[in-house]
């Protein structure tokens, strides 16, 4: 009976492996490729001479000793953060729980490059408005603090990359077998002995992990440095890459492949490193089966200290940059918050920015970009899913292993290895481009939330549909599609904000005619022009959460459409 | 509706390897009787489920279902599932998480687009029926094991189909639970006259519920009977160890009596039920189970059947106890009654019931 559907089936598996193979190992390839030609237009004759040239640069040396600063100190602020507020959230009885579910997400709506331009007017040393107010208040001569440092960078970055740290040290910590803490409290241990002892120890796998993971997100990170780290001259690997193809002399892409390369090995290597380190955890912290209640640690005295220092967290991941940038664009110039600057607001930054065509075509073109490209990603991802959770080939795992492999790849690394393809294509320089590279650097997003739907579609449920008298499309219709939907939502929403926001990629692919929203509030933050940038940049935000609350409404509708069904 | 089975086979392949779940199996359940496929689990009681239901298609051989053919290989026949009309519960209860428990059950009408108010009262009834009235606009999945198992049958009853098949629907739950949703089955089947088809491993769910049971082994039917023929009388070494605590005695047949064979065995001679089959010379399994090996205070009446043994370990499962006696060498696992002033170690005498005492040809 199913012939046909069977060969549909054989052969969905391997165009599939080829669609995403392409999309991960295309760059790859191409990089590497670029790495040894003697130019972008070049063929034939391979060469290490890009190599030599940009390995043996004598600025090499400090740029490698930044991003290892830089990375390293990222991983500790995000780690120790998020398992301070794990802790509280989880094991004690700090009160308003819900704000740690609001902390650990919402900041992911919130642009990297809004979030770095915020900390940029709070801090810069020249009209910081932390600074102006400190210096108005306490009559000081020079500025008491300066983000443009490595230590600023790094702080920007840990809070950046706080939610992935919370997200994925809060379940190891909820699924904690509390009878481990409980045997060392029977045996005469107090408890942060017991916490030191016992629980970090046992959580050691879940904390290595979030530090690598973070470790692996700052070396992608192209926001923090280029707004941060540039403007005080300090360079990790990349920025070095950004300067080499984007800034002053020729562009030199094979020199930047070549630089890519180290990104690249290091980043796959610590990925590796990350998912033998996420599947020894699982081993590690094994839930027993029984139903178990952590203990709840009373905080007594320290409950309100404590959650004042939470509030002050979620305010300053979340209120105080939407609250600067929305400040910032009605002023004209950086003047503390005051009765004077509150008669100065006006909407010219807005306005200007709404007749500016630059602007206006890059937002057109990241709608586009975040509907378009999720809308294909998802279903792209609905495909790959499909395969990996349902038909569970050992070609489904080569897919599985295929399409998880972009999740390493640091974004502008794998935009000169698209740039060495798209050259030598007419998608060069046209918006497909771009939407190419969103999806092969951003498909884990999309697979992640749908193969945990189709896991949880039973074959029991599409078979006893069956047995009731529901052919395969009644079927499709009633059970398969309305349980995918709340997988495809979530995909389609985590795709789109990604797209809308996408920088890393887009500083390389964008060219004139094809400017994204993040790439022009890059513009506007190299010339200095904040206003216009922090109008840009809370139309941005708000485009993104549009879409986000359409994409949810859409999906409770559709939801509902099969509750109606009656 | 009688369910008829003729040489079925089917092959599944795994890591290369070729496992035979189905043996030309050849069987015909009888309509309106609840028949149970019982054997261990690989042995082929789930993929001949599956192959009446239709989400499994045989290699070979021909199903027919009351009067229609629903599959055969020579005749190019393959009626799908949602064509066969039958019903089913799943496992894993196979409840849909999207919808209400009114949904679920009404699932099966809405496919056939009976009209609204019909789907309503016909579902309310069923609901009332397996006592869930009142949870219609719960979402199903915020139901407890019990009442989910209670909405899958809801839903397999709504249709009021003529053959409803079960696959281990107990298995899910917990112990107590378990027992008391047999017992509910069991009127619930009764009352409707219908013929159901369960599949199961425990063999006390086996022996409580069915009209018929049939043990089934690496692909074949070993031996169909009513549960008391199956636990009393089981014609298969096999069958006679799955079933129930067994002691399993070899030995050889010295003379056939009246109403008697008897064997000789290393415990000594044997008087077991008659076997019409035995004869004299035959080697031959003695099977008797644990409740009909009685330990005798004081002086023996009878004279067949005495044994005298030593107390191996004895062991207070509540009811009673649980025994291991040593009579030469042989280990024999008997049921004591608590009352009994019998310990570890002590030299007993045993009587074993010749009636219940039965042969198993080799």
């Amino acid at each position: 009976m199913n012939r046909a559907m069977l060969n549909t089936r054989t052969a969905l598996t391997p165009s599939l492996i080829a669609i995403v193979g392409f999309l991960t190992v295309c760059p790859v390839f191409m990089l590497v490729f670029g790495s040894l030609s003697e130019g972008i237009g070049a063929f034939g004759k391979l060469t290490l001479e890009k190599y030599i040239q940009s390995y043996t640069d004598p600025a090499f040396a400090g740029i490698i000793v930044n991003t290892v600063i830089f990375t390293i100190g990222s991983a500790f602020v995000a780690t120790l953060l998020a398992l301070f507020l794990a802790y509280l959230n989880t094991r004690t009885n700090i009160p308003f729980k819900f704000l740690f579910r609001i902390i650990s997400i919402i900041p992911m709506m919130i642009p990297h490059i809004l979030f770095s331009v915020s900390w940029v007017l709070l801090l810069n040393p020249s009209n910081g408005l932390i600074n102006l107010f400190l210096k108005q208040f306490l009559n000081l001569q020079n500025s008491p603090f300066n983000i443009y440092t490595l230590g600023g960078m790094i702080l920007v970055e840990g809070l950046l990359d706080l939610p992935i740290a919370y997200l994925i040290l809060a379940p190891a910590m909820a699924a904690f077998d509390v009878s481990l803490e409980e045997s060392s409290k029977v045996s005469g241990a107090s408890n942060l002995r017991t916490l030191i002892k016992v629980t970090l120890p046992v959580l050691r796998p879940a904390i290595l992990a979030s530090f690598i993971l973070v470790i692996v997100r700052s070396l992608a990170s192209f926001a923090v440095p280029s707004i941060i780290g540039m403007p005080g001259r300090i360079y990790v690997l990349a920025t070095h890459i950004y300067r080499i193809i984007a800034t002053g002399f020729a562009a030199d892409f094979g020199m930047a492949a070549a630089v890519g390369m180290s990104a690249l090995a290091a980043s796959i290597a610590l990925i590796y490193l990350y998912r033998y380190l996420t599947s020894e955890s699982e081993k590690y912290v094994t839930i027993s089966s029984r139903g178990y209640r952590p203990t709840v640690i009373d905080l007594k005295n320290a409950k309100y200290p404590l959650f004042g220092i939470v509030g002050l967290l979620s305010f300053v991941l979340i209120v105080l940059p939407v609250l600067v940038l929305f400040y910032t664009s009605l002023v004209p110039y950086s003047i503390v918050p005051s009765a004077k600057a509150f008669s100065m607001m006006t909407w010219k930054n807005w306005l200007e920015v709404l007749r500016d065509p630059i602007s206006l075509l890059s937002l057109k073109n990241s709608v586009f970009l975040g509907i378009v490209g999720a809308t294909l990603g998802v279903i792209l991802s609905i495909f790959v899913s499909y395969v990996i959770v349902k038909v569970r080939t050992p070609a489904a795992g080569v897919l599985e292993s295929l399409s998880f492999l972009s999740f390493s790849f640091p974004g502008i690394v794998i935009g000169v290895g698209f740039m060495w393809f798209f050259v030598r294509t007419p998608l060069y320089a046209t918006i497909w481009s771009l939407l190419i590279g969103y999806i092969a650097t951003y498909l884990p997003y999309g697979i992640r939330p749908l193969t945990s739907a189709f896991v949880q579609i039973h074959s029991h449920l599409e078979e006893s549909s069956r047995v009731c008298g529901g052919g395969t499309l009644y079927t499709l219709r009633r059970i398969v599609v309305p349980l995918l939907i709340p997988g495809i939502v979530s995909g389609w929403i985590l795709m789109a904000t990604m797209f809308v926001r996408e920088l890393t990629l887009s500083v390389v692919l964008s060219r004139p005619g094809t400017e994204v929203l993040a790439v022009q509030i890059l513009r506007f933050a190299e010339d200095g022009l904040w206003g216009k940038l922090s109008a840009l940049g809370i139309m941005m935000i708000f485009i993104s959460t549009l879409i986000v609350v359409i994409a949810f409404l859409i999906g409770t509708r559709l939801t509902k459409m099969e509750e109606s069904h009656r | 509706m009688e369910i008829r089975i003729k040489s079925v086979s089917k092959d599944f392949f795994s890591e290369g390897k070729r496992i035979r779940a189905l043996a030309n199996v050849d069987l015909t359940i009888p309509a309106n009787q609840i028949f149970t496929l019982l054997g261990p689990s690989g042995c082929g009681k789930t993929t001949l489920l599956r192959c009446i239901v239709g989400l499994e298609t045989p290699d070979s051989g021909e199903i027919a279902i009351g009067e229609e053919i629903v599959w055969s290989k020579e005749k190019h026949i393959f009626v799908p599932p949602e064509k066969r009309g039958l019903s089913m519960v799943f496992q894993t209860y196979a409840i849909w998480p999207h919808m209400t428990v009114f949904d679920n059950v009404a699932y099966p009408l809405q496919t056939r687009k009976e009209p609204r108010d019909e789907i309503r009262s016909k579902v309310e009834k069923t609901l009332r029926f397996v006592q869930l009235e009142g949870l219609e606009n719960r979402p199903a999945t915020k139901l407890s094991g019990g009442q989910q198992q209670r909405v899958a049958l809801a839903r397999a009853l709504v249709p009021e189909p003529k053959v409803i098949l079960f696959d281990e629907p107990l298995s899910n739950l917990d112990a107590k639970l378990r027992e008391e949703t047999r017992k509910e089955l069991r009127s619930f089947l009764t009352e409707l006259r219908i013929t159901a088809v369960y599949v199961t491993h425990d063999r006390i769910e086996a022996l409580s519920l069915s009209d018929a049971i049939a043990v089934m082994k690496d692909g074949n039917m070993v031996e169909i009977g009513t549960p008391k023929k199956i636990y009393f009388d089981s014609e298969h070494r096999f069958v006679a160890d799955f079933i129930g605590r067994a002691n399993l005695i070899d030995g050889k047949v010295t003379a056939v009596e009246d109403s008697y064979t008897i064997v000789d065995s290393s415990i000594g001679t044997i008087t077991c039920q008659k076997s019409p089959e035995a004869t004299v010379g035959n080697e031959v399994s003695l099977c008797i189970r644990p409740e009909f090996i009685k330990v005798i205070e004081g002086e023996a009446s009878e004279h067949r059947n005495i044994f005298r043994g030593r107390v191996e370990s004895l062991l207070f499962i509540g009811e009673a106890y649980e025994g291991e006696i040593i009579i030469a060498d042989t280990l024999l696992i008997t049921r004591i009654e608590p009352t009994t002033a019998v310990k570890e170690g002590d030299e007993i005498a045993l009587s074993l019931d010749p009636d219940h005492c039965f042969v198993l040809l080799k």
